[in-house]
Formats: C-alpha cells, sequence, structure tokens
C-alpha cells in the first residue's frame, strides 16, 4: 500500500515521454518475422526448438542479445537492467527507474535471484516462501519475466493475488519498477476491470480472473509461467487453481507455476505438488516477546481496552495493534479507548493516542489514516505520542503497516461458515487457529524487535486453538465452485484432486442447488442454462435470474438490481445520525420491498448524474455510499455487456404499466425462490424447506406487515436471526415459476406451509377453470 | 483351535434375543470358551465359515461382518512355533496363553485362568476392521446419485478427492454471542438468579389479598360443592 504513494507521479511523468517513432514498431515486426519462422507442426514445443533462431533475431543493440530463453543468469539480467535503454520498450531508461533499482537491490529476494534462477530452470513446479516485506510479489514475477522473455514467444507471465486492491496497486508499483506504462507491457485484470493490451507480457490479476479465463482456455495457453501468489491464505479460487494447475502441468510441460506462500507450512503446498523444490527467503523481522494472561479473561473486549491503556501507560514508544472482530465493536472500543486515554493523559503524564479503526467496509480516505504518523508529545519534552491501530483481521495478512511495535490478540476472528444443511453462509465469530495467532504476533516485529499480549492462557493456545485456519473452500457454499468446475471440463467431482477436499454434504447440496436452478441436469451435466450461467461472475442464482428477466420485460432493471447486491450495502448509516439517514432513505421508500427501494436509489443515482450534478454531493446529503453506487454502476455497464455478447435481450416494461413493479418482483422469484420465507404471526417469519428456522425481517427493510411471503437476499445470524434485502411476493409465482422446488406431491416436513400452498393452488385452478369457462 | 471354532458357533446359536446389538463394543468382556464335542480337529479351514443360518439377521451379520477373526485366527494357528505378530493389530500374540486356551477342556480351569486370548483384548478388538451403520443421508437425493455415479460410496466414510481422503462432516460452529475469552469455562449448573424484591404499595397489596381470598373461596367451593363430599359429609 505505501508503495503505491510515489507512483502516480511517476506514471504522469511517463505519459508525457514521447512514444511517436519508438523502436516498438520494429520489435513487433521482428517479433513477427521470428514467428514466421517457427513454422514447426506443433505450436507448442516452437519456442523450444527454436531458441537459437529467435536470439537471431536480436538487434545488435538489445540488452537481450546473449539471453537464452530460460537459460539466462542474475548477472545477465542485472546488466540489462542497468543498460541505458529499456531492454522491453527500447526507450531510455528514466532517472526514477535508476532510483528505484536501488531500493529494489536492497530487498532480501535479490541476494537469491541466481539461486531462484536455478531452482526455477531446473523444475516446472516451484514453492517459494518469503515471509511479507521479502519483496516477493514485487521482485519474483520480474526475475521470471527476464528468464521468459514473454515479449518474444507471446506468452504472459501471469501472478494472482487474492485481493482487487492489491493486484491493482501491485502492477502500478511493478510497472514504475520496469519502467513501463501500466496497461502496457505491465497490466492487472480484476473483476469488471481490464487493463492490459496486447503488448502485455507481465499480469497481475485476481485468483478468481484466471480461473474465469481458465473456463474458455482449458490449457491456460497464453501463459508460460504461472505464479500463485499468497496461496497460504488458500483463498476458493487459488485452491481450484492449484487443483486445475496440478493437472495442466503434466499436460504441458512448458508451463511452469510458481506457488508463493508467506508462511512455513510451506511444506504442505511441496507435498501437495509431488515434493517440488523449495526456495525460502528470510523476510525482515525482528523477535517479538509473547506474553499470555495466566487465567482465561472473562470478556475479551474490556481485557483489550485494559491491555491496550496499559501498553501507553507502561511501555516505551512504539505503535500498538489490536485485533478484534467487526465493524460495530471496533467503533465501540475506539470510542472507549479514545474516551480512557484522555483521562489517562489528564492523571498521569501519559503521551498522546491517536487510535484508527481499521476494517475492510471503511472508506478509502479513512483507511489511508492508519499510515499518518503517531502524534507529536503534547508539550515540548513530554512523552511521545503513539497511535493504536484496532482491526479486524485485514491487518493480518493483507495490509502491512510499519511502526507496530505491540500487538494484542483476543484470538477471536469473524470467520464466514457454510452450513449446507441450513444452506446458510454466516458471519460467525470463533476463535482463531495457532497459524493466525502467530501471523498476528509478527505483526509487531517488522520494524523493531516487539511484543505481543495474548488474551489467552498459553495452555489454551495449544490446547484449544486449532493448527491451521480452515481454508475457504470448505467454509463455503460451492454452487457457484461447481458450476464453474464444469465449466473448466472437471467431470470427476469426486476425485478431482484439492489441496482440502470439501465435505461431501457440501458438494451435494451444491449440485442440488445448481439442478433446482436448472443449471445442471438430473445427471449432474451441465445444461445450456447452466453454461450461459457460469458467464457471469455472478452466485448462479443471480446469474440464472439475469438471463431469465428478459421473459418478464424487466432485464434492465433485473441488471440493476444485480449490480446493486454484488456491492456492499449502499445505504450510509451513521452512528450519530440515524434519524437522518432513516428520513432520508424513506425518500426511496418502495413499499413493496428493499429490492424495489434500491432500484428506486439507483434511478435517483443516474438522474442526478445525467443532469451533471455532483453526484458525490447528493449521495452525502442522502446519506448513500457514493463509492458503492459508482462501483454497483461500473458492475452494472459489465454486466451489460455481458448480456449483449450473450444475446439477451435488454427490455423494460413500461413505467406507467401496472406491472411494471410486479414484472420485477417476478423476475427476482426466478432466481431467490430458494430464498422464501412465510409470515408465522406478527412479526415472526419461517424459512422454508431445508433452513427451517424462525427469522425476523431486518430492521433495516423498508417493508412492512404486508406480504406473508417473501424473498430474501440474506440470512443473517447474529443474536437474533434476520433476514435482510426482502421483498414481498405471491405465493402463486412460487408454485408458477419454481414448480420442481414446490412440488407438493414431494413436500416434506412444514405441514402448514404445505397446506398453505395447497389452497394456492387450488385457487389458481379453479381462476384458470373459470377463464377456461368464458 | 477349537475355542477360535466355538467362538464361531457363538454366533450361530445365541437366540435372536440375547445377541448384543450390532456395534455395541464388539468383545469387550471376557470370553467363554466350552469345548467342542468332536474333539480337536485337524484342519481348520473346513470350519472356519460358518453355518448357513435361516435366520435373517443371521444372514445379516454374515453380509457386514467381517471374516477377519477367523481368518487371523487361521494365520495364528499356521505358524504356531514362531513369535507371532498379531495381523490386525500387529501387537505380539502371547503364546503362552493361547497354549493354555488350547488345552482347556473343563469350564472350570478356564475361569481360573487369569489372562484372556489376545482376540479377547481391547487392543485387538479395536484395530478389528468393522463396517459401520450405514448412512441416515436421504438416499434419492440428487446430489447423492451424481457423487455415487462418479464412484463415492456414502456408507464408506470416505470423504472427497483423489485419494477420498478429505473430511466427511461440514465444519461446525456454533454462533458466539458474548464477549467470554478463550479457554473460560462456564459452569453448567450455575446458582439460580435471586429474584429481585419487589416494593409494593398499598394498592398493590390490597389487590393481592383479594385475589387471594378469591382463590380461596374458589378452591373451597370446588372442594364443598362435590355432591359426594357433601353426601359423605352430610347436611350441617
Amino acid at each position: 500500500m505505501a508503495d503505491s504513494k510515489n507512483s502516480s507521479k511517476v506514471s504522469s511523468d511517463k505519459t508525457d515521454r514521447k512514444r511517436a517513432n519508438s523502436p516498438y514498431a520494429d520489435a513487433t515486426a521482428k517479433r513477427l518475422k521470428s514467428e514466421s519462422k517457427t513454422e514447426k507442426p506443433n505450436p507448442y514445443l516452437a519456442h523450444w526448438e527454436d531458441e537459437s533462431n529467435m536470439n537471431n533475431g536480436f538487434s545488435k543493440g538489445s540488452p537481450f542479445k546473449a539471453f537464452k530463453r530460460r537459460q539466462t543468469t542474475a548477472k545477465q539480467a542485472a546488466k540489462a537492467e542497468d543498460s541505458d535503454n529499456n531492454p522491453f520498450t527500447g526507450q531510455p531508461h528514466s532517472q526514477q527507474y535508476f532510483n528505484i533499482l536501488k531500493t529494489r537491490r536492497n530487498l532480501p529476494v535479490h541476494k537469491q535471484r541466481q539461486e531462484f534462477l536455478d531452482l526455477y530452470q531446473k523444475s516446472q513446479i516451484l514453492v517459494f516462501v518469503g515471509e511479507t516485506g521479502s519483496g516477493k510479489t514485487t521482485q519474483i514475477p520480474q526475475y521470471v519475466v527476464y528468464d521468459e522473455l514473454p515479449h518474444l514467444n507471446h506468452k504472459m507471465v501471469a501472478c494472482t493475488q487474492p485481493r482487487r486492491v492489491a493486484a491493482m496497486s501491485v502492477a502500478q508499483r511493478v510497472a514504475d519498477e520496469l519502467d513501463v506504462t501500466l496497461g502496457e507491457e505491465v497490466g492487472y485484470s480484476i473483476r469488471f476491470e481490464d487493463k492490459t493490451s496486447s503488448k502485455t507480457m507481465l499480469k497481475y490479476m485476481t485468483d478468481g480472473m484466471l480461473l474465469r479465463e481458465a473456463m474458455h482456455d482449458h490449457e491456460m495457453s497464453r501463459y508460460s509461467c504461472i505464479i500463485l501468489d499468497e496461496a497460504h491464505e488458500r483463498t476458493l479460487a487459488t485452491d481450484i487453481l492449484m487443483a486445475l494447475l496440478k493437472q495442466i502441468t503434466q499436460r504441458r510441460p512448458d508451463l511452469k507455476l510458481i506457488v508463493m506462500s508467506a508462511t512455513l507450512d510451506a511444506q504442505k503446498f511441496q507435498r501437495y505438488f509431488c515434493d517440488a523444490p523449495l526456495l525460502a527467503v528470510p523476510g525482515r523481522t525482528h523477535p517479538v516477546e509473547i506474553y499470555y494472561t495466566p487465567e482465561p479473561e472473562k470478556d475479551y473486549v474490556e481485557g483489550a481496552i485494559r491491555t491496550v491503556l496499559q501498553i501507553h501507560a507502561g511501555e516505551p514508544e512504539g505503535d500498538i495493534l489490536l485485533f478484534l472482530t467487526g465493524e460495530e465493536e471496533i467503533e465501540d472500543t475506539c470510542r472507549k479507548i479514545s474516551l480512557e486515554v484522555d483521562e489517562l493523559v489528564r492523571e498521569t503524564d501519559a503521551g498522546p493516542m491517536a487510535v484508527y479503526p481499521l476494517y475492510g467496509t471503511l472508506p478509502p480516505y479513512q483507511q489511508q489514516r492508519i499510515f499518518d504518523p503517531p502524534p507529536n508529545p503534547s508539550k515540548k519534552g513530554g512523552r511521545p505520542g503513539r497511535k493504536c491501530i484496532i482491526s479486524t483481521n485485514i491487518a493480518e495478512t493483507s495490509l502491512t503497516i510499519d511502526g507496530i511495535v505491540y500487538v494484542v490478540d483476543p484470538g477471536f476472528s469473524k470467520q464466514k461458515i457454510y452450513n449446507p444443511r441450513l444452506r446458510v453462509e454466516s458471519l460467525l465469530v470463533s476463535a482463531i487457529s495457532k497459524a493466525s495467532a502467530q501471523q498476528r504476533a509478527g505483526r509487531a516485529g517488522r520494524t523493531k524487535p516487539g511484543k505481543c499480549f495474548r488474551l489467552y492462557t498459553e495452555k489454551a493456545f495449544k490446547e484449544e486453538l486449532i493448527e491451521q485456519t480452515y481454508p475457504e473452500i470448505l467454509r463455503s457454499n460451492l454452487a457457484n465452485t461447481v458450476l464453474e468446475l464444469k465449466k473448466l471440463g472437471v467431470e470427476d467431482l469426486v476425485h478431482f484432486d484439492l489441496m482440502d477436499p470439501p465435505a461431501p454434504e457440501t458438494m451435494m447440496r451444491a449440485l442440488e442447488e445448481l439442478n433446482y436452478l436448472a443449471c445442471l441436469d438430473d445427471e449432474g451435466e451441465l445444461t445450456p442454462l447452466g453454461s450461459l450461467a457460469s458467464e457471469f461472475p455472478l452466485d448462479p442464482s443471480l446469474a440464472v435470474m439475469l438471463i431469465s428477466s428478459p421473459e418478464f420485460y424487466c432485464s434492465n432493471e433485473m441488471l440493476s438490481i444485480t449490480a446493486l447486491l454484488s456491492v456492499p450495502q449502499i445505504f450510509v448509516r451513521p452512528a450519530q445520525k440515524r434519524r437522518e439517514a432513516d428520513e432520508m432513505k424513506n425518500l426511496f421508500k418502495h413499499p413493496e420491498g428493499d429490492h424495489l427501494t434500491m432500484l428506486n436509489v439507483y434511478h435517483a443515482f443516474k438522474g442526478v448524474m445525467n443532469r451533471g450534478e455532483d453526484t458525490k454531493m447528493w449521495c452525502h446529503q442522502h446519506y448513500l455510499s457514493f463509492r458503492h453506487l459508482s462501483s454497483a454502476d461500473n458492475v452494472r455497464a459489465q454486466l451489460k455487456r455481458i448480456m449483449e455478447t450473450q444475446g439477451l435481450e435488454l427490455v423494460s416494461t413500461d413505467f406507467h404499466d401496472k406491472n411494471y413493479y410486479t414484472n420485477i418482483r417476478r423476475a427476482l422469484v426466478t432466481g431467490f425462490f430458494m430464498q422464501v420465507a412465510k409470515r408465522e404471526n406478527n412479526k415472526i417469519y419461517r424459512t422454508l424447506k431445508d433452513n427451517n428456522s424462525a427469522v425476523m425481517l431486518h430492521p433495516s427493510t423498508v417493508l412492512g406487515a404486508d406480504y406473508d411471503w417473501v424473498v430474501y437476499n440474506e440470512f443473517v445470524m447474529t443474536s437474533k436471526q434476520y433476514i435482510r434485502t426482502v421483498t414481498g411476493i405471491r405465493p402463486e409465482w412460487l408454485l408458477e415459476l419454481a414448480p420442481v422446488y414446490y412440488d407438493l406431491e414431494t413436500w416434506e416436513g412444514q405441514k402448514d406451509v404445505k397446506q398453505a400452498l395447497k389452497a394456492v393452488a387450488e385457487k389458481m385452478r379453479r381462476r384458470n377453470a373459470m377463464k377456461g369457462g368464458k | 483351535m477349537t475355542s477360535n471354532e466355538s467362538d464361531h458357533d457363538e454366533y450361530d446359536d445365541v437366540p435372536l434375543q440375547h445377541k448384543r446389538p450390532f456395534g455395541s463394543g464388539l468383545k469387550r468382556k471376557r470370553v467363554v470358551f466350552v469345548p467342542a464335542s468332536s474333539g480337536p480337529l485337524n484342519s481348520t479351514e473346513e470350519n472356519t465359515t460358518p453355518k448357513p443360518s435361516k435366520s435373517v439377521s443371521d444372514l445379516y451379520l454374515s453380509i457386514v461382518l467381517p471374516k477377519e477373526t477367523s481368518t487371523a485366527a487361521a494365520k495364528e494357528q499356521a505358524d504356531k512355533d514362531a513369535p507371532k505378530i498379531c495381523e490386525v493389530c500387529s501387537l505380539p500374540v502371547n503364546e503362552n496363553e493361547n497354549a493354555k486356551l488350547g488345552t482347556i477342556d473343563t469350564g472350570k480351569t478356564e475361569e481360573k485362568t487369569t489372562s484372556r486370548p489376545h482376540e479377547a483384548s481391547i487392543a485387538h478388538q479395536v484395530c478389528m476392521t468393522h463396517s459401520h451403520p450405514p448412512s441416515a443421508v436421504d438416499r434419492s437425493r440428487m446430489g447423492l446419485g451424481v457423487l455415487q455415479s462418479q464412484g463415492w460410496d456414502l456408507d464408506s466414510r470416505r470423504g472427497l478427492g483423489a485419494l477420498e481422503q478429505g473430511m466427511q462432516h461440514p465444519i461446525k460452529v456454533t454462533p458466539k454471542n458474548d464477549n467470554l475469552g478463550i479457554g473460560v469455562k462456564v459452569p453448567k449448573n450455575l446458582p439460580p438468579k435471586k429474584e429481585k424484591v419487589q416494593k409494593l404499595d398499598a394498592k398493590k397489596v390490597r389487590k393481592m389479598a383479594e385475589e387471594d381470598k378469591r382463590r380461596h373461596e374458589r378452591l373451597r367451593h370446588q372442594f364443598y360443592g362435590n355432591s359426594e363430599v357433601e353426601k359423605y359429609l352430610g347436611p350441617g
């Protein structure tokens, strides 16, 4: 993150540079020439056979003259890097480039460049371990580029990242380091945004994007080397990519794979990839002393607050990082600590302390504040100030904050857990793993020796914490994954070689969900609808809803709703101004439900935008998130493009037609018929079928008590069970639009619901008979 | 080895109602032996298979019960002289015990032997492969059908994956709605909370007294209003 600070300046410099008559044209011409030479029967192996030929293709002055693909040395590369002209573009290097080069050469990985190249050239798969700060994410892909020479053989190098932000900022940084323009030689590709060109040789991308690409290119033939970064995070997409690439590398001996991990459990990766060689680079870390409580802590939040104050009062200079679980808890604790510190300052001579929250949904400018320097002493010669960052586990791996010396770890985090019996994915507070605790402790030793205070006993650490955090694939709904796997051509779901295969029950549930959505047939084969649905980077239910929306003459509207459902909550409700925020929300209120209310917001937002007014101001006034609304707008544009390429009609019902909203609600049912609740009494609803639980409408809903049947977008499990984002529907639609799921012949359990649906069916039958009689 | 043979006969001869339910700790208890009526046998192979029986439960048991005990026993018999390692639990088999058991011919002496046969030891029992009760998952599920068609066996107690090494059950987590730290044990039987002392004003007291009185009256009426009681007590 810190890297991206000075990057914007650099890129602007570069765009100024003239590119008009660059020797690039020559380079392309040469590339074409060399291509025409290599007319061998097997295009895959062409570059193996013809390396000598290709090398002849270099112009005399090229720094790559002596390079042989996959036989280069660190010395050669260093020489090329030092040359006056950029070896890839032919442009002269900027001064900035040489400045960066100097810092790059100080990174821990640089010392092992030759060692890396030796191993890389020798083996097809390589496991690379480097702690955060070793420079692996930025440097290793460049080392590979200098060895693969991708501008000559038309095959790219890809480096995956679990997070979009990381992919974008790292790509920018590496573009600066290579002295090229972002989007040309170095680019990135994330969901809903592709910043690459035909020149791109190094591509940073989210792991999900590479997976989507693989759906159309099962051999990943565009790449000569794939680097899976942050593999220790074990995201769903990385896990699937590992299994997929394990297969592909057997079919394609020319494809190289590097798995990069930040933690030392890399042996697991090694074992999984048939004892691939491992290279470890030490990070820049300092020792961290670890402390436990002698007795379990009764209240971990209170314990955490007391610990922070204790550190502030008694420990020497250095910033504090406290890990808590969620937004509300963090904001609350921020307030409490600030108050307590004020008191502490008044009573003793303690220095000032700045307290910052940090969580995923925090707006970026507020997230940036954590990088502010700590406050100055309140008076001259007074005790130094410090900052205290209270964070969710995003500060555990993904974000590096320098200056942290003290870590307070209560041992909890919020984790997504999927329950296939209830078909509910929920965020639950649970104890962290040992690996995670160690990672947290490590955050204290980034700048100097640090201390970690764990709010549990050593015995609890040893006996109660699990070894490793469960990888995402074991904690997720697999409906989307199964659809992707089917599209990726994976036939045998049972023996697909995943590192941690999910429970059979989760798999069965995913298959059944897709079956109900008609994406898979009864034998588990992909249907045309399923194939189409997999084109959308969406949940299958949303994709199916979007695909069927033209039948209800409301695909434009469903496009908006889908986009709005794929971004975080658009309504802002600050703790101090709840009433005002709710009043503003009421302006957009649609009595039939939250989906329609969100649609109203979007239409109003677009209206403001089209009138050319200040949308940011307008959002601020109306307590809406400008960031999320504009990203919804962006998502909508992308989805629209997919709709168009797939030949799906974009239609709307006339707004004055009385069926305008009814059509939308009916279209909602086609995707969400598995997420329906029926009212039991006054405020209690009961969700149907497998997830048979009593729920309440989330307090944020605009829906009154007018509807006995509702569809919901989200099942929220907290101290109470809520359904969030609800819209009222008519039970007839369930029987009409999802006859398989609501088949009364095979209905089991929930007798009252069956009775009610039977009555509805009877009514429908009679009405039809009447119509027929007329 | 007669003891093993009789061991098998036991399954057939025990009446159904005395059979322990399948799966309940197979042979934790001491095994009781009786000498075979036909005397010691020369070949063990002949009698390793249990007699066919007409009982349905016997048929079921013959399908689900592995024949491990018998084959293991046969092996033991074969290389009796060598120091043997039990195939099932890979523990050394105590020669003396077996020899002793071989010579037992009356119930009395048998009761006196303090050591048990190796097959009866807990270590051996625990290591024995035995089939599990079938899974309770609904067999008509579409997802199950797909997995089965790809070669997964629901009752095999295996997961997914290349070697079917994956987890068998989804992760279970109970929601945590308190701030208790890690390792805090909440005692199960907390003393019941003391009820708050209510403050009553005159009006409430009057009301309560009235209600009390009414209830008392009603009870009395119910009791004395009963005709049978009245008859018994007599008029007056």
